[in-house]
């Protein structure tokens, strides 16, 4: 906190002002984000009879009820499995593009700008693309004859659903990562790279120990913001798996939305979303400590 | 590596990435029956339909899918207009002067984009529904407003700007609201396009509040009404595709006009 400035031109006058700036903004985000939120954790804590109407606290009763809830637990389960393999395989994609994509050659400009291209799909739309592409007479198969491999069932069998979810997610995410680090690419001074070389340092050796250490901060920034989107992935999976087939793909933020309103019980879904907070922000803060570590 | 090798998987990836949207763009220029004929084998009339026709993006606009894009547009374009007033006259409230309590009304600001929107979405739903919001502009729109990182965007960029520039317009005798509308604004042309297309595009791209709150025909959303089209017992891929190309092209339009400033100011806002 700074507090006010000697010459005592920053007390006064000048606050109510900035709080005049503020008020619709700070409103804005009381009524539509803090305080639903505040709303949410109450609801978590209690429940509503679908009989009677009446809302009673039960306190943590909700989190008992799903932790004894198999359903839960496998979309647990499908959460940190799709998590654990869409983050490393995109930001490791993301990389490997950035670094491609900022060498010098024939058309590069234009070929970043069709990987870049799915950025602008809104995710309902890459859903309904891919569930064409998906089905048994689909491009995907097509392709795949192409290159010899027999016909797959894809999005029908238990063993491919989230992995063509997961496929599909890095054609939509990859672009977009791979923009920031792209970014942060350009900014290392080629200099150190000149060096680098003179020294008798190989590709390998100039990546890992100039292109890396430098990329640390836009890397972080995107393996964090990776994380927590992946973890709230929903439309690519309402529309074309609805969690299924045998729960394969009930990522939890799909669980969340069946129980509030296929299953209608509100509290119980709000007990969920909480959790599943918690668990973004153990992540993220894991992600955190891991690369300070890492100076 | 040399540069042809470069160039050879620069344009497999490229190609790649291209694919899907080239195959949905031919085929929303293609009639009912051609649609699957030639896909089960690839050949160059997979991705060149041989006799395109307009005819299913004109049976798009007689359908409900027209209102609905031009449902999309409005909700946009006034979260853009409104949201980017507000979140800029805050930001200009977190960084033209200082003063005690800053530090916690950013903190505020910082929070509520920590909170996922669709963590939120359900107590706001109900929220919405005791205030008579559902099925209203309103109720679509306003979610959108609230948005932390866009006011986040713009203070970065303006504790950038000069505190002395201030100092000299207010012994000029220009007001608050004057360095706020002509010092601020028009040094921050790339921030504002920023936070605009930010804006922008969380409102575009919206999916699970529009599916709580926007469920009649007249207040229908663009990615809402395409995964209605799926919902039906006949699905008419030909207007799949040719809703999918349109929902997607105007704001490829719209990243592709503002690109230099959206990087630029990536590199202004700290992140690096």
């Amino acid at each position: 906190m700074t507090g006010a400035s000697p010459r005592g031109r920053s007390v006064g006058r000048p606050v109510l002002v900035s709080l005049a700036f503020l008020a619709p903004a700070l409103v804005a985000l009381l009524v539509l984000r803090l305080i639903p939120a505040v709303m949410a954790f109450a609801s978590s804590l209690s429940h509503t009879s679908l009989v009677t109407g009446e809302t009673t606290f039960v306190g943590l009763g909700n989190y008992a009820t799903l932790f004894a809830d198999p359903t839960f637990l496998q979309s647990v389960r499908v959460t940190l499995v799709f998590s654990l393999i869409v983050n490393p395989l995109q930001i490791a994609a993301a990389l490997a593009l950035a670094v491609l994509f900022t060498r010098r050659f024939a058309g590069v400009r234009f070929l970043r700008v069709l990987v870049i291209l799915p950025i602008a799909v809104p995710p309902a739309v890459s859903a309904a693309i891919w569930s064409v592409a998906y089905r048994p007479d689909g491009l995907l198969n097509s392709v795949l004859s192409v290159l010899g491999v027999p016909p797959q069932p894809f999005l029908t069998s238990p063993g491919q659903a989230l992995w063509s979810l997961i496929v599909l997610l890095s054609w939509i995410g990859v672009g977009y990562w791979m923009m920031f680090l792209i970014a942060g690419l350009q900014d290392i001074p080629t200099s150190l790279y000149e060096a680098a070389a003179i020294d008798g340092a190989s590709a390998w050796a100039r990546f890992w120990h100039v292109t890396l250490p430098l990329l640390r901060r836009p890397l972080a920034f995107v393996l964090v913001a990776d994380t927590v989107s992946n973890f709230l992935v929903f439309a690519p999976v309402q529309m074309l798996t609805n969690g299924g087939p045998q729960g394969s793909t009930n990522v939890t933020m799909f669980d969340i939305f069946t129980r509030a309103y296929s299953v209608g019980d509100l509290n119980l879904a709000q007990a969920e979303v909480m959790l599943l907070v918690l668990l973004v922000l153990a992540v993220v803060i894991v992600q955190f400590r891991l690369l300070r570590g890492r100076d | 590596m040399s540069r042809r090798l470069y160039a050879l998987l620069g344009t497999i990836i490229g190609l790649a990435f291209a694919l899907p949207l080239l195959w949905a763009l031919s085929s929303s220029l293609r009639g009912g029956s051609e649609i699957f004929r030639h896909i089960s084998r690839l050949s160059w009339e997979t991705l060149v339909p041989v006799d395109p026709t307009l005819g299913n993006y004109a049976s798009l606009v007689t359908g409900d899918f027209g209102r609905a894009i031009l449902n999309s547009l409005l909700v946009a374009l006034v979260t853009v207009a409104v949201g980017l007033l507000i979140s800029a006259a805050a930001a200009f409230g977190l960084s033209a002067v200082r003063f005690r309590g800053q530090g916690a009304l950013f903190a505020i600001v910082v929070l509520s984009f920590l909170i996922p929107f669709d963590a939120i979405a359900i107590p706001l739903a109900t929220l919405f529904r005791d205030w008579d919001l559902t099925n209203t502009y309103a109720g679509l729109i306003l979610p959108g407003l609230g948005h932390g990182l866009a006011i986040f965007l713009l203070r970065q960029f303006f504790l950038a700007i000069p505190k002395d520039l201030v100092e000299a317009a207010r012994i000029d005798g220009l007001g608050w609201f004057g360095v706020f509308a002509r010092i601020y604004l028009p040094l921050s042309r790339p921030a504002l396009v920023s936070a605009g297309l930010t804006l922008f595009i969380f409102q575009w791209q919206s999916y699970v509040w529009p599916l709580l709150i926007g469920t009649d025909a007249a207040h229908q959303l663009g990615p809402i009404a395409l995964a209605n089209m799926r919902g039906q017992f006949t699905i008419d891929y030909g207007q799949l595709f040719a809703g999918s190309i349109v929902l997607t092209v105007i704001p490829l339009l719209i990243i592709l006009r503002f690109q230099r400033h959206f990087t630029q100011s990536i590199a202004t806002t700290g992140l690096k």
